[in-house]
């Protein structure tokens, strides 16, 4: 082969190398502008299928239709990406006979050329590249510095953002407290003596109808002058619309928490030692019809708790001296109740928010958004659905009664809202939008300047509304993700908490965060002030105890077990109820003193409730009235 | 998974293997008692350098255990390996160190022994194959830098050996032979040397100007590394998509487009990108045996003059010329004054630039995003923003940590900025440097060694 010949092979197979490389070239190019202009992944005629299928849920035609169609779109996925995998192969094989060809071919006829006759002249070039580094070094520090002037460092607004939000949350509500303070017939300079002996009297009524421990009285004593002082101030506090007091609140435990739902309960002699197996200090034992993790709440003698399960909502009302069933309220019939039951997860269930009570009517609301009220004797007055709440656990959120209004916190997949119901009637009296997304905690009362304000945690918001009007007093940005535990309130601070957010103290006056610490970080418990102490209790099982004013960590105890109850105190104790069904009951105080440990014999997730002399504690299958 | 099974299967074997060693060893010593103690020795050796192996081997695969098995299907399919290059057993990984080090001495050996341009061809297209296809480009030289400087800056990251000994020993293969490794180890100079058809020469001025950008983009990538920012070098590799056949559209277009302008502009990578030609050429800058042209004495022919494609070679100095230029001690003095202000003016720009760059560092882009787009933590669709709010991580976490990225930055972009100015003002002082030159040499920072002059050199041994 001469090297002409050589030449001529080598040029004719680049040339068809060539050919060959682009065409693949193009209809590679072809495939991908076909495949990002219709990915028949994300095709439109299968969504609107998908669309028609949501309407018709038991079209099997429809159903295999949409199988069909979508096998089809996933082969002919696969089927560009094999062509894409191919024709990347194909042109790498073209590229390299390409390569080899060109080689020989340039091989063949290159011949060492004769040198230049004149070579590049070097001063010139290097007198060119001084000019040519300066410019260029110039010009890319020009650009540099362009690119830094014309960056916004966003990092700096974002203290600026924060305080500018605080400064627009604390105008509005200074302005809204002017005017209300001559507006609002419940001020806190209203005197309530009589109110208070009404209680008094009240007490004393009940106090007689359930039989005494005196050693237990005597135990407690040391601890009580604390407790009048603390509850001095609130008591000023005027009765309500509905003509519900403080005083009278705190001789009953009518919410989710107790009494303006605090977890404080003002109960005596609080037995510490039980054994439910055993049936030691337990006064009586009653099966609960339908499950449901909603807490106990109490009424003079009445206690009230509710259950669900797919065929039926129902409320239950036991004699709490006997434990006898005196009633059982059904939620049917109730205009625009979902035919059948939403989805919600089994360790939250149909019936998680707790009931509450004005005395004169008992309210229960299920994850069906049925939302029921019952007269004492079980007579029901009023039922509406709320809408069925958009909830992929379930709604959780407790009821809770104040001023003749049921408040309902409702925040759903959908957003959220708070709503007031008159107590007699059902209708909604205000509603307020909220700035928020789902979240399981309940509402909690505490009272601001001598107002009560509505308290709501959620993600990310903590948030005071006006009772009488909804209107939003003050809001904190915070929280972040699942909230499930509610506020603590104590001395006009709250405190909010929530697993993977944070611990926040809050002055609801300044809307401001006073401390904040993410050490332990409840997720189902709500927190617990009381007396400058603050409690949480996080699900992987450890209490801790801190200073409510600077934040301060008093003890911590690691209890190894599950904590969805929420911490509550009576008697100058604290209670602690774990999953597994053991209540640990600790001294109310700064020092870690564990005082007993008392089995129930069964699990328990929901909050125990507390009368004098006794504690209720509702189990997985039965409620127990715990007393001497 | 399944892979991985396989590959712990694998070591049932030397599980078992070893222990019979020890049982074995133990009964042997029980049966010898007073066995010649240099043969205990000899069997501990052995036994240690097993466990040794095995404890290596088994490391790097429980770092790789998946928390849940992969589903299996019964149609035959096997699940894609999330990574690519999938992860090689340690042993492995030391072959490819040996490969290297194989190919770094044979291209030694073809540069300046037996001055092989051939030879180099064949060990480039053998590179190209191994390192580039075979391996899917990765590990590589130029992306150990990284390695080399996340170790350094990042107390939680540990660098593997593999990666340390990619980065050393093209260094110093340099500091003795030139830069050998770019002429028949590096599979990125080696996909554009095959494709070099008609190469033309670059005018000085652009040459010395382009040869600005690889300090540039060395000072970056060290910047981006060292704060944990991204391995740009990687992320950008022009030609990593080809041999992975699985590029993006872009990285498609810009590998093809660097090859079809490798045909005209030989290794445009290598000259105006590669950061790791910049420590290679201060290397070879010192190296004691260099290829050169002729294998004895010069005779001036003049006819390698234009046989460099990489514009490498230097011309004898014109001395009458040099000092007719003016380019004398006045404009040496001046250039070597004003290179602290060159520093100056980096380090300013780089401190006036940290708010720009530090943009690229995920953290930092996060925070930023969520702050100036509060509503954005509800869009579903935004996977960074979601993983964030999922982590439970607070926003003054996430903002804290961005500052104090934003910090490093501040420091880093000072010495990045600084160190172009440094750069930029050595590169002036060296363009009124002459060195006294009589023959023609290849340029000892710029010469790839591809041993193509070799060829034209009339003289014989």
């Amino acid at each position: 082969m001469t090297n002409n010949d050589k030449l001529k092979l080598a040029q004719n197979i680049a040339l068809i190398a060539g050919i060959f490389c682009t065409a693949v070239a193009i209809l590679l190019l072809l495939n991908f502008w076909q495949v990002s202009k219709s990915d028949p992944i994300e095709s439109k005629a299968l969504e609107a299928l998908v669309q028609r299928l949501k309407q018709e849920p038991n079209n099997e035609e429809l159903k295999a239709e949409i199988r069909a169609f979508d096998l089809l779109a996933r082969k002919a996925y696969f089927n560009s990406q094999w062509q894409v995998k191919t024709g990347a192969y194909l042109i790498l094989f073209g590229a390299v006979v390409l390569a080899f060809a060109l080689r020989v071919y340039y091989s063949s006829k290159s011949k060492i050329e004769e040198p230049d006759a004149k070579l590049e002249n070097e001063i010139a070039g290097r007198i060119l590249a001084q000019k040519g580094i300066i410019v260029v070094g110039l010009v890319v520090m020009a650009l540099a510095v362009v690119a830094g002037f014309a960056t916004v460092n966003h990092l700096k607004d974002y203290d600026t953002v924060s305080l500018v939000a605080e400064n627009e949350a604390n105008t509005p509500e200074e302005q809204i407290e002017m005017i209300e303070v001559g507006q609002n017939p419940v001020t806190g300079n209203t005197p309530s003596e009589p109110a208070v002996d009404e209680v008094v009297e009240q007490v004393n009524q009940e106090e007689t109808a359930i039989a005494e421990q005196p050693g237990a009285e005597k135990e407690v004593a040391v601890e009580t002058p604390k407790e009048v002082v603390e509850t001095k101030a609130p008591e000023k506090t005027a009765p309500a619309a509905s003509g519900l007091t403080l005083a009278i609140l705190k001789a009953n435990h009518n919410s989710f928490r107790g009494p303006l739902g605090q977890g404080v309960s003002y109960a005596k002699n609080i037995p510490t030692e039980w054994n439910g197996a055993a049936g030691t200090n337990v006064l009586w034992k009653s099966p609960i019809p339908k499950h449901g993790f909603n807490s106990p709440v109490i009424w003079g003698d009445k206690i009230f708790i509710a259950g669900a399960d797919n065929s039926a909502r129902e409320v239950y009302c036991y004699d709490r001296n006997t434990g006898k069933l005196l009633w059982t309220g059904v939620a049917n019939n109730i205009q625009g109740s979902p035919a059948a039951m939403p989805k919600v997860t089994p360790d939250t269930g149909l019936s998680a928010p707790s009931l509450t009570t004005d005395g004169k009517a008992v309210f229960a609301i299920f994850a069906s958004g049925d939302l029921i009220a019952f007269d004492m004797n079980g007579k029901r007055l009023w039922a509406r659905n709320l809408g069925v709440p958009n909830n992929h656990y379930g709604h959780s959120s407790s009821l809770i009664t104040w001023a003749g209004k049921l408040f309902v916190q409702y925040d759903t997949n959908r957003g959220g809202k708070v709503l007031a119901l008159n107590n007699t009637s059902g209708e909604t009296l205000w509603e307020t939008t909220r700035a928020c997304k789902i979240s399981w905690a309940s509402p909690v009362l505490g009272e601001v300047d001598g107002k009560y304000q509505l308290l709501l945690t959620s993600d990310p918001i903590v948030a005071g509304y006006n009772i009488e009007t909804g209107e939003e007093l003050w809001q904190v940005e915070c929280m972040m993700g699942e909230v499930g535990p509610s506020v603590a309130f104590s001395e006009g601070m709250v405190f909010a908490a929530n697993e993977y957010a944070r611990l926040v103290a809050i002055d609801p006056k300044t809307a401001s965060v006073v401390w904040e610490n993410d050490e332990y970080l409840p997720e189902a418990a709500s927190p617990l002030a009381y007396n400058g102490l603050l409690f949480i209790a996080t699900s992987y099982g450890v209490l801790v105890c801190y200073d409510t004013k600077t934040g301060e960590q008093y003890w911590e105890d690691d209890l190894g077990t599950t904590l969805y109850s929420s911490p509550v105190t009576a008697d100058g104790k604290l209670f602690m109820m774990d999953n597994d069904g053991v209540m640990h009951v600790y001294e109310f105080g700064k020092e870690l003193k564990k005082i007993s440990e008392n089995e129930l014999g069964e699990h328990s997730g929901p909050t125990p409730a507390f009368a004098d002399g006794r504690i209720y504690i509702r189990g997985d299958k039965n409620l127990y009235c715990i007393g001497k | 998974m399944n892979q991985k099974t396989d590959i712990e299967n694998s070591y049932e074997p030397r599980v078992k293997s070893c222990e019979s060693l020890v049982i074995s060893h133990q009964s042997s010593v029980k049966d010898t008692e007073y066995c010649d103690w240099k043969l205990a020795v000899l069997k501990y050796a052995k036994f240690a350098l097993f466990s040794f192996a095995f404890f290596l081997s088994t490391f790097s695969l429980t770092a790789q255990q998946q928390r849940f098995p992969k589903p299996e299907f019964d149609s035959g399919y096997t699940q894609p390996s999330p990574v690519t290059p999938e992860p090689r057993a340690l042993a492995l990984e030391y072959f490819d160190v040996l490969v290297l080090l194989l190919v770094l001495s044979a291209a030694t050996w073809l540069a300046l022994k037996s001055r092989s341009r051939q030879g180099i061809l064949w060990l480039s297209v053998f590179t190209l194959a191994y390192f580039g296809f075979y391996r899917n480009g990765c590990i590589c030289s130029i992306g150990s830098i990284q390695n080399v400087t996340l170790t350094l800056f990042d107390a939680t990251y540990a660098i593997s050996l593999t990666a340390l000994l990619f980065f050393l020993l093209p260094l110093l293969f340099t500091l003795f032979f030139g830069r050998t490794f770019c002429a028949g180890a590096c599979p990125l100079g080696a996909i554009q040397d095959v494709v070099v058809m008609k190469p033309i020469s670059l005018p000085k001025w652009l040459n010395k100007t382009l040869g600005l950008i690889p300090y540039l983009y060395l000072s970056l990538a060290v910047l981006f590394a060292a704060t944990g920012t991204d391995f740009i070098i990687c992320r950008y590799d022009p030609f990593v998509g080809i041999f992975r056949m699985d590029a993006k559209f872009h990285m498609v277009v810009l590998g093809v487009a660097f090859l079809l302008m490798g045909m005209f502009v030989a290794r445009p990578y290598c000259r105006f990108l590669c950061p790791y030609g910049v420590l290679l050429s201060w290397m070879s800058r010192f190296s004691k045996w260099h290829l050169s042209i002729t294998p004895s004495k010069c005779i001036q022919c003049k006819l390698c003059t234009n046989s460099c494609p990489f514009d490498a070679i230097d011309f004898p100095t014109n001395e009458k010329e040099v000092v007719k230029s003016g380019l004398g001690p006045k404009r040496f003095i001046t250039y070597a004054l004003i290179i602290p202000l060159w520093v100056a003016l980096g380090v300013f720009v780089g401190a006036q630039s940290h708010t720009f760059l530090s943009k690229a560092n995920p953290t930092v882009y996060l925070a930023e995003l969520l702050i100036s787009n509060p509503e954005i933590k509800n869009d579903p669709d935004n996977i960074d923003v979601q993983t964030f709010m999922s982590q439970g991580k607070t926003m003054d976490q996430l903002v804290l940590e961005a500052e104090t990225i934003r910090s490093e930055f501040f420091t880093g972009s000072m010495i990045a900025g600084g160190f172009m100015g440094l750069v930029i003002g050595m590169t002036l002082l060296n363009t009124v440097v002459f060195r006294k030159r009589q023959d023609y040499e290849p340029h000892r920072g710029n010469c790839f060694s591809c041993a193509r002059c070799v060829d034209y050199c009339p003289v014989e041994k």
